[in-house]
């Protein structure tokens, strides 16, 4: 079977149904989340960089946290996804240097993860699984024809959220 | 402020990065020709404005491990200064510091993590300490930082640390030669934009 493999690069987002699968390659502070509708196999990943849109007036809507959650949202529910049904998962926001001096340098990952769950929250959605933190990169994979979301680390078994 | 994102230099001012950027590299392969007691020539660098994906492709590939060490810079010039390497110039690297090659990343022991970090603090100093007597700033550097992961990963740091400025990063490209084989650097220097304008300014070109 020919299945689709759409890749999603930084502050972006792609959605499929069916037999397709969505990846995001290296998260490094970056957070990566997938929608995904069970009934409909209606499935989004997004790759978000920075917590919040700070001009009102940037486009780059899915760069950000704040933009790119409820975008997703509503392109997604405009294709019927539905909130109930909707199975969220996370991933990312690792803090990729330690530096040693400057506490809030670096942080970024952490402010990501944080506003991620905050935005999630209030738009009512749910975290079923997260992979976050720690100081490793991650490649990030849905299948959109069941749902199943995977996690490469370098030196690590694959994960399955 | 004249520039509001890296790639609004001209080439003129680009042309002056380039030539700051290749008195620097040959000052950072001097430094190590001394600490690895062997000839080290230095190409002329490109010095590229790129977005993240084609910085990426232009070192190597997303998820290709790699050894990054990460210095910021302050006082007048704010900024970081990243330096990456990819396996063949650690290798050629750690075979003459501690005898040793290792087939993976994955692979260094301390004391190769260690030697790698020194090294690519050297060459980030040697570069600056160039930098700041050209262009008469003065620029203070942390200690540096280093971390084993994913290049894709790596390069998300200076992207996000400046992604409310810019979306480029600015890779200074040379090649190193040792013993006949060409061996790609990864420096990046990533002024923040005001640090970038003041130099401009100093340099006369703005």
């Amino acid at each position: 079977m020919a299945e689709r493999e759409l890749k999603v690069g930084i502050g972006d987002m792609k959605f499929a149904r069916g037999d397709s699968r969505i990846i995001t390659y290296a998260l490094g502070s970056c957070i990566g989340i997938t929608f995904y509708d069970p009934l409909i196999k209606l499935g989004g990943l997004l790759h978000i960089m920075l917590p919040n849109r700070v001009d009102p007036n940037d486009p780059k809507v899915f760069k950000y946290a704040d933009s790119g959650i409820r975008e997703t949202i509503r392109k997604l529910t405009a294709f019927g996804m539905v909130k109930s049904r909707t199975v969220v998962k996370i991933a990312g926001g690792a803090k990729m240097f330690e530096m040693k001096g400057s506490s809030d340098f670096g942080n970024i990952g952490q402010r990501n993860a944080a506003m991620v769950k905050k935005i999630l929250m209030e738009e009512r959605f749910r975290i079923s699984a997260e992979d976050t933190g720690g100081a490793y990169a991650r490649t990030m994979l849905i299948d959109v024809s069941n749902g199943d979301v995977v996690i490469r680390t370098v030196g690590k078994p694959e994960k399955h959220l | 402020m004249k520039l509001k994102r890296y790639e609004d230099m001209n080439l003129l001012e680009l042309d002056v990065m380039k030539e700051i950027s290749s008195i620097g590299t040959s000052h950072a392969a001097t430094a190590l020709s001394k600490l690895l007691q062997k000839e080290i020539r230095i190409s002329i660098p490109e010095v590229n404005i790129l977005g993240y994906e084609e910085t990426v492709d232009k070192i190597g590939y997303i998820e290709e491990l790699v050894t990054a060490t990460l210095v910021r810079m302050s006082n007048e010039v704010n900024g970081l200064m990243l330096f990456i390497f990819k396996l063949d110039l650690a290798n050629a690297v750690l075979e003459k510091l501690i005898g040793k090659q290792y087939e993976s990343f994955m692979d260094l022991d301390e004391l190769a993590y260690s030697a790698l970090e020194e090294v690519g603090n050297i060459i980030i100093c040697s570069y600056v300490n160039a930098f700041t007597q050209l262009v008469g700033v003065e620029i203070d550097l942390s200690v540096p930082s280093s971390t084993v992961n994913m290049l894709g990963g790596v390069l998300t740091v200076p992207i996000a640390e400046y992604g409310y400025e810019t979306d480029k990063l600015m890779y200074i490209n040379a090649e190193f030669i040792m013993d006949g084989k060409k061996l790609s650097d990864g420096l990046l220097m990533l002024p923040d934009i005001k640090s970038l304008n003041d130099i401009l300014e100093k340099l006369g070109v703005s």
